[in-house]
């Protein structure tokens, strides 16, 4: 480089860019910026910053990973986040979407005041004041409670927006103001909860990071290479160990790509695999004569319907899996020690997906595998969420009046005794929200209440969603960006990020508690849950005094704290919650396994092969072959998770955007060809719940006769896999969740070149 | 030989997560549409599998690097203490010559702020005794920091399939290429 060249062009070049839009700012002329400009400004960075403000945050969204966050702050704004290291399970890295998260805290697109939109759908927002979408909302409110003698039509749709602990706050701010009317149930894993339910007594899996242990692993309709991304570190030191992979699951999923083995099955049909399996080992004399015999109960009755009508041929014919291949993997399977199964949320979404799950949880029972370091039929676990649920734990005001008909049902994180009341709010499946909205009466629904769900995303049947809609006399969404369920609403309350708040987190997978602090000061004119159900209480209050019980508690600390107890202390083995300041908590177990001392849940005290419980809730009592939905169209439809997204969060900002441009369906070749489609096609995916439209993408991932595409809400675009989603209920879920599930990937449908 | 520091991408382990790439992004605020690494599913004749398969890339650090060769004001500069090819996009004056001429397009063109802007390696954490943002943001571990002359360096690989081969930069990124599991597939579904 001649040095004097060089000399001349840094004299030429004197300030950098940033310099002179610095002495533009203080100049006071950067107003007469382009504002593109002035925000390039604010956000570049091309040096990394040592000796920054460090908080505590974790992950709130409903994932696997719930990972524990440390995030870097400067002058009051956050400058990035790393994974924490002192958690063995997030070890400093987060995934895709937790990266995201500085620029979606800071993003253009946030919604910044509470607005009110003139028609419905209109896109005719106008800004208004807490104060006056307060008194809007609880004029509503005073009303309902004027004409119908009660506020069973209010209701509140809320699920896994936020897994915060406080946030329960929202169902709390429900109850201190009546007996309302809930959305109860689960969308997401209930058929398998009440397999495991039935089988063991509770859904408790080992801990993840005993899966090093395992001498044999089967991932069974689950992706965690996409969504339980930190597990795959412990599925690669098995490996490294001598650890076999096989992944079961209708597509070659990131995580089947990694396996030694990967197995298409039909969909649907897990249940006749796990069966086939069974009997193998069964006639082989493969199985765990000790746990049969002492730790079970029904093991002869279920060898008997073994015996008589299972044949491993017949599996065969059933998962499209040849006889030997069933017969190879049960028997590896049976013969390492231990060995485990990672049962996905996918294979329950199904009309028959809670009787497969106890099909294969028989399998880990056979071979003893249950209770053991290193096995396990891994489903998920609720154990580390012992905490008081003080914020939803509200009276109703006195005198209120509620619903007296029949059983309540209760959220399966609701882990509060039930009290006696002559009066209840009236429950209603959260997988049917548009059929109720339009069929429910005395009082109907007028009010709706939505917080951590984008229904409009996530529920099932977009078109029947869009009539139970136009029923309602008022909605109202908390939320933080303008998408489908808002575009829907009246009022819009802009809620805060995890960096502006205060709470505590704990994961249904592994087994850390973090504590989620303040960083950052409220975005704009953002609240959170807590804060707005305390504005609210405050606005009733002086409109009818005792109308609402909330405390007037703004401060989420306050909050936070109230939620801890010894038992959570003692299970952590922390003296206080402030401990968790210095880093993520894990559980002291005295074991890696669940179930270590093999004395289970269930009524007999073992593990149930055959459950009177089952019988009960209208199931088989042994875990039977149960026939899937049969296809009401050409292609199967599959929706499952994308990496890129949380549900309908993260695909939205504009970050994403720059690895996932937006949505696609996903054909094998084959079909595409009898049909004269060619990649990148545009093409329209339709069925009788309604159609999209969109670019396809060949490939052999998938089999011919299947058709993939991933649930997202991608800004401006109204792509929504809910077009194609009915709402037809899962087997299971009633027993431990209050309602079935869905069969969410026993969907079918056409396609065709647009 | 002289010290180099390199990326190890180990496609084997790699689960096209994203992470590394957002992980740069979350560290460094690049403008939406510029990515200083991102990932590169490898094509059906480097992997049977479509999207199933990635290469992390961004800067290769190369022994000999092109942007440092063609940047007139000396905002590339290879350090000598470890081979970190380090980017100054103050100095930066937007000719776009090291945008032009890396034939592995590690230098990335922020139309906005009009200027050229790369990976760095994150050699200030480096200096702090950090890893790379990239690296420590790896959650399947695929993605580590090696030194060229250690053992387990001579693992990877320098120019695996679908990875271009320009032997006169010697690039200092090496490759562990991805695996196909065994195959056992259902016919149809139905």
């Amino acid at each position: 480089m001649d040095g004097k060249k060089k000399q001349r062009l840094e004299d030429v070049c004197s300030l950098s860019r940033r310099e002179i839009l610095k002495g533009l700012a203080a100049a006071g002329a950067l107003a007469s910026i382009p504002a593109g400009l002035f925000k390039a400004e604010a956000w570049e960075r091309t040096r990394y910053q040592s000796g920054l403000k460090t908080f505590r945050n974790a992950c709130p969204r409903n994932c696997y990973d719930t990972c524990s966050i440390v995030t870097y702050v400067k002058d009051g704004a956050i400058e990035f986040v790393e994974g924490a290291k002192e958690s063995t399970f997030t070890d400093g890295a987060l995934c895709v979407k937790g990266f995201s998260y500085p620029r979606r805290v800071y993003s253009p697109d946030r919604i910044k005041y509470p607005m009110i939109q003139d028609k419905r759908g209109s896109g005719n927002w106008r800004r208004i004041s807490w104060d006056e979408a307060l008194d809007i909302i609880s004029d509503k409110i005073l009303e309902m409670k004027q004409k119908d003698g009660s506020l069973l039509g209010m209701a509140l749709d809320k699920y896994s927006g936020n897994f915060g602990i406080t946030h329960y706050g929202v169902e709390g701010m429900f109850s201190s103001l009546g007996y309302t009317t809930r959305f109860v149930g689960t969308p997401c894993w209930p058929a398998g909860i009440d397999a495991q339910n039935f089988d063991m007594g509770n859904m408790w899996c080992n801990d993840p990071e005993d899966m090093v242990k395992a001498k044999y692993i089967i991932v069974w309709g689950g992706n965690p290479a996409w969504n339980s991304v930190h597990t795959m570190k412990f599925i690669y030191e098995a490996q490294a160990r001598g650890a076999k992979l096989v992944v079961i699951d209708p597509i070659l999923t990131q995580t089947a790509a990694k396996a030694d083995t990967y197995i298409r099955v039909k969909t649907g049909q897990d249940g006749a695999l796990a069966l086939g399996m069974a009997k193998h080992i069964v006639e082989k004399e493969l199985y765990d004569k000790e746990f049969v015999t002492k730790y079970a109960k029904g093991f002869k009755e279920f060898k008997a319907y073994l015996d008589k009508h299972v044949t491993v041929k017949w599996a065969a014919a059933e998962t499209g899996v040849s006889e030997k291949i069933i017969r190879q993997i049960a028997d590896e399977y049976a013969k390492a020690d231990p060995a485990t199964i990672w049962i996905g949320y996918g294979m329950q979404r199904h009309t028959n997906g809670g009787a497969s799950v106890r099909s294969i949880d028989a399998l880990a029972a056979l071979t003893g595998n249950i209770g053991k370091e290193g096995g396990g039929a891994r489903y998920g676990h609720l154990s580390t969420w012992g905490f008081n649920y003080n914020a939803m734990v509200q009276k109703q005001p006195e005198g209120s009046v509620g619903y007296t008909g029949k059983d309540k049902i209760k959220s399966e994180f609701d882990q509060t005794a039930g009290e006696t009341q002559s009066y209840s709010d009236r429950t209603i499946n959260i997988n049917k929200i548009a059929e109720s909205i339009l069929t429910t009466d005395e009082p109907p629904i007028r009010l709706l209440w939505v917080a951590c769900k984008n229904p409009f995303a996530q529920d099932f049947d977009r078109n029947k969603m869009k009539k139970a809609f136009a029923k309602l006399e008022m909605v109202v969404t908390v939320d933080q960006f303008f998408n489908e369920t808002v575009q829907n609403s009246d009022i819009v309350l802009p809620c805060t990020t995890l960096f502006e708040e205060n709470t505590v987190n704990v994961s249904y997978w592994h087994y850390w508690m973090s504590l989620n602090e303040k960083a950052i000061e409220n975005q704009y004119e953002a609240k959170s849950d807590l804060e707005i159900a305390a504005l609210l209480s405050a606005k009733m209050n002086a409109k009818v005094a005792g109308s609402c019980t909330f405390p007037q508690i703004t401060d989420t600390k306050v909050w936070m704290e109230k939620e801890f107890n010894d038992g959570i202390y003692k299970y952590f083995g922390i003296k206080s919650w402030e401990e968790l300041r210095n880093g993520p908590k894990k559980a002291i177990l005295t074991s890696t396994a669940s179930w270590s001392d093999k004395k289970f849940g269930t009524p007999s005290g073992k593990y149930e092969f055959m459950s009177d419980l089952a019988k009960e809730y209208g199931h088989k009592a042994l875990p039977e072959y149960k026939e899937r939905r049969k296809p009401y169209g050409k292609f199967r439809i599959l929706t499952p998770h994308t990496q890129f997204g949380l549900h309908s969060q993260f695909n939205n900002i504009d970050y994403m955007e720059d690895f996932n441009k937006g949505p696609l369906v996903y054909m094998n070749p084959t079909a595409a060809k009898s049909k004269g489609i060619k990649d990148g096609d545009t093409v329209k995916v339709s069925n009788k719940t309604g159609a999209v439209t969109l670019k396809v993408n060949l490939t052999e991932n998938i089999a011919p006769d299947v058709l993939l595409m991933y649930e997202a809400w991608f800004k401006g675009k109204d792509f929504n896999v809910q077009e194609l989603v009915d709402d037809t209920s899962s087997d299971m879920g009633t027993f431990k969740t209050g309602a079935p599930g869905v069969a969410i990937h026993d969907q079918f449908g056409d396609i065709v070149k647009a | 030989m002289k010290k180099q520091l390199a990326f190890m991408v180990n496609s084997k382990k790699c689960i096209g997560c994203y992470s590394c790439a957002m992980a740069c992004k979350n560290q460094y605020h690049q403008e939406p549409g510029v990515a200083w690494r991102n990932l590169q599913p490898l094509e059906a004749k480097d992997y049977p599998h479509r999207d199933r398969a990635f290469f992390s890339l961004s800067c290769n650090h190369c022994e000999k690097p092109v942007c440092v060769q063609v940047c007139p004001v000396g905002a590339h500069v290879k350090r000598e203490k470890d081979g970190i090819v380090v980017h100054s996009s103050d100095k930066c004056i937007y000719c776009r010559q090291c945008i032009e001429s890396c034939s592995y397009h590690a230098p990335k063109d922020n139309e906005v702020l009009q200027r050229a802007e790369k990976c760095s390696m994150c050699f200030e954490r480096i200096d702090a005794g950090l890893m790379p943002a990239c690296v420590q943001g790896c959650p399947a571990k695929a993605l580590t920091l090696v030194e060229l002359s250690a053992p387990e360096a001579q693992k990877g690989v320098q120019y695996p399939k679908g990875f271009g081969k320009f032997t006169q930069l010697n690039p200092s990124t090496r490759f562990v290429e991805a695996k196909a599991p065994q195959l056992v597939l259902a016919a149809k579904d139905n």
